[in-house]
């Protein structure tokens, strides 16, 4: 304020002479940064309180007891359906595990700083944000074609496909922030590199790699387009050898959401909430245990 | 392990640094590639048994990088590479043939930011000695208490064991991998700046540490600090550019230096 007459070098500046414009402006960020994270956070809520009035008010013991109902009939419930998603999300994540755990494993251990592993890993992003329809068509033309038959092998093969690129990707991130100090470690003692990977480095990403499991196991549990072409579904307990089609959650909603019949629609909500707090609950549990690593 | 020829000898570890003791690892010759860039350039060194010998020098002269060729640590980086001899009791141990698993199991390292695995104390210790020997869990449990003993952590663990290494301090965890080290039983250890991680309490440990192992191993050190090495050696390179200054007696190197560059550097006016 006093600019115009310097001040004695002993003296101190006067308070307030920070800009008033800077001081504004940063009002004006923190305000309209949290407003639209409050618009977000409301949109998320919305669609949870929607869930769970909706979806709540037709939850019955029924809706876990019973088979889903054919058109016009009374009741029914979604059995077959939850089942069905389990078996599939199970089959599913248990065959992208290993391949996308070992693939990841490739690119940070074995293939770090060679093309392969550099054209490996862009094409895995490039899979990670693929149309999942698309990889429904894919497999109906590799196995549902062929095989004549719409069958859980392939709605797993399909839900596998999508987890894929996600354990890929986490894996090779959660190995890559491992210190390459401890890989040196190892091998100083004299250990093999397969040796300091399964009881060193795995080790040490544990947790980061159990997270990408449980999140592409929380992703593929939704997934909806991939399973049209490939497990269908079905209103009745599908065959244990999972050939035809397979009752799933997913593809249960869509078609009961849009059906005429009220029993349909309430079931449709009760099957989005259902599949809504499992992934909820996956996902807590990932961050819990990612968290618990990083505090250890 | 077969017995090795050291065995046989009388403990020298206490003779005056001017004698000349047994050469152990002789640098021959050796020039060191990080792509292109020439970071060691004929480097000729010998180390002696059982003696502590300090490489000294400022950042970036290559000290650490040629303690990384002793256990060819190195190799894992594709980008880098060793030309010449150096000799671990007469085999060049940059010998293609050279099981780098057996070479490593006998010349251990330590590095600069303590490394404990993540798994329990007692697996640190024992993930060595798994490598190169199958012991019944008796013999085991002693051989980890031994090494833990020898590491002066035994004490400060005994009752925690099967608890995690990483939730040891840090002074700690660097003695967890000096008991990791020597549980192997080496021929010689490397210490790549051991404590410049470290509080001056954990620092001064290790320091006694590494005086009290000189009795039984061959020792190379890298540090930064020049009374560490005064302290601790008995012989001291002085690096520069990735060549060997000045080699000799600690005591001599730091007295009365020839080349005029160890003196500048070890009265502090550069580095």
């Amino acid at each position: 304020m006093n600019a115009a007459s310097p001040l004695p070098a002993d003296t101190p500046p006067a308070w307030g002479r920070v800009r008033a414009s800077r001081r504004i402006a940063d009002r004006i960020l923190k305000v309209s940064a949290t407003l639209f994270s409050l618009i977000s956070v409301v949109v998320l809520f919305w669609i949870l309180g929607m869930l769970l009035v909706q979806g709540g008010t037709s939850l019955s013991l029924d809706v876990f007891t019973k088979i889903t109902p054919g058109p016009g009939s009374e009741g029914g419930g979604l059995v077959n359906a939850i089942a069905g998603s389990l078996v599939l999300t199970l089959l599913g994540i248990a065959v992208a595990t290993p391949v996308g755990v070992l693939a990841g494993t490739y690119l940070v251990e074995y293939g770090r700083g060679s093309i392969l592993a550099a054209v490996i890993g862009f094409l895995n992003d490039v899979l990670l944000s693929a149309p999942s329809i698309l990889i429904g068509l894919f497999v109906y033309t590799l196995v549902v074609q062929p095989m004549g038959t719409y069958s859980g092998w392939a709605g797993a093969i399909a839900l596998a496909i999508i987890a894929l690129p996600v354990i890929v990707r986490t894996t090779a991130d959660m190995l890559g922030l491992v210190p390459s100090t401890l890989r040196e470690a190892g091998a100083a003692l004299g250990a093999p590199t397969s040796l300091v990977t399964q009881r060193v480095t795995w080790r040490a990403a544990k947790a980061g790699i159990v997270t990408g499991i449980l999140l592409a196991l929380a992703r593929i549990a939704g997934e909806t387009a991939p399973l049209l072409f490939t497990a269908l579904n079905n209103n009745f307990w599908f065959s244990p050898s999972l050939m035809g089609g397979v009752s799933n959650l997913p593809v249960t909603i869509f078609q009961f959401a849009s059906a005429p019949y009220e029993n349909w629609r309430q079931l449709a909500w009760a099957g989005a909430l259902i599949i809504t707090v499992t992934i909820l609950l996956i996902s807590i549990v990932a961050r819990y245990a990612l968290r618990k690593d990083i505090v250890r | 392990m077969s017995a090795s020829p050291i065995r046989t000898q009388s403990i020298i570890g206490h003779m005056d640094a001017d004698d000349r003791a047994r050469v152990r690892l002789a640098v021959k010759d050796l020039n060191f590639y990080y792509n292109t860039f020439h970071g060691l350039k004929n480097v000729n060194l010998n180390f002696y048994d059982r003696q502590v010998t300090a490489l000294i020098g400022p950042s970036g002269c290559g000290k650490s990088t040629l303690l990384r060729t002793f256990n060819r640590i190195y190799s894992l980086y594709p980008e880098q590479r060793a030309e010449g001899q150096i000799l671990l009791d007469g085999r060049n141990i940059l010998d293609p043939s050279i099981d780098l698993n057996e070479l490593r199991s006998r010349i251990g390292m330590v590095f600069q930011k303590p490394t404990p695995f993540p798994m329990s104390i007692y697996d640190n210790v024992a993930f060595g000695l798994r490598l190169i020997e199958r012991l019944p869990k008796a013999d085991m449990d002693e051989r980890v208490e031994s090494a833990l003993r020898r590491s002066a952590l035994w004490d400060e663990v005994k009752d925690k064991l099967k608890q995690s290494g990483m939730g040891l301090s840090g002074g700690q965890q660097q003695r967890l991998c000096i008991a990791r080290t020597i549980a192997q039983k080496p021929e010689v250890i490397l210490f790549d700046e051991p404590t410049s991680a470290l509080d001056p309490i954990s620092t001064g440990k290790i320091e006694e540490l590494i005086e009290q192992l000189r009795g039984e191993f061959t020792i190379a050190i890298v540090t930064h600090n020049m009374q560490q090495a005064a302290r601790i050696s008995q012989f001291t390179t002085f690096m520069y550019l990735g060549e060997v200054v000045e080699f000799g007696p600690t005591e001599r190197i730091f007295m009365t230096p020839e080349k005029k560059r160890t003196q500048d550097y070890i009265t502090g006016r550069f580095g």
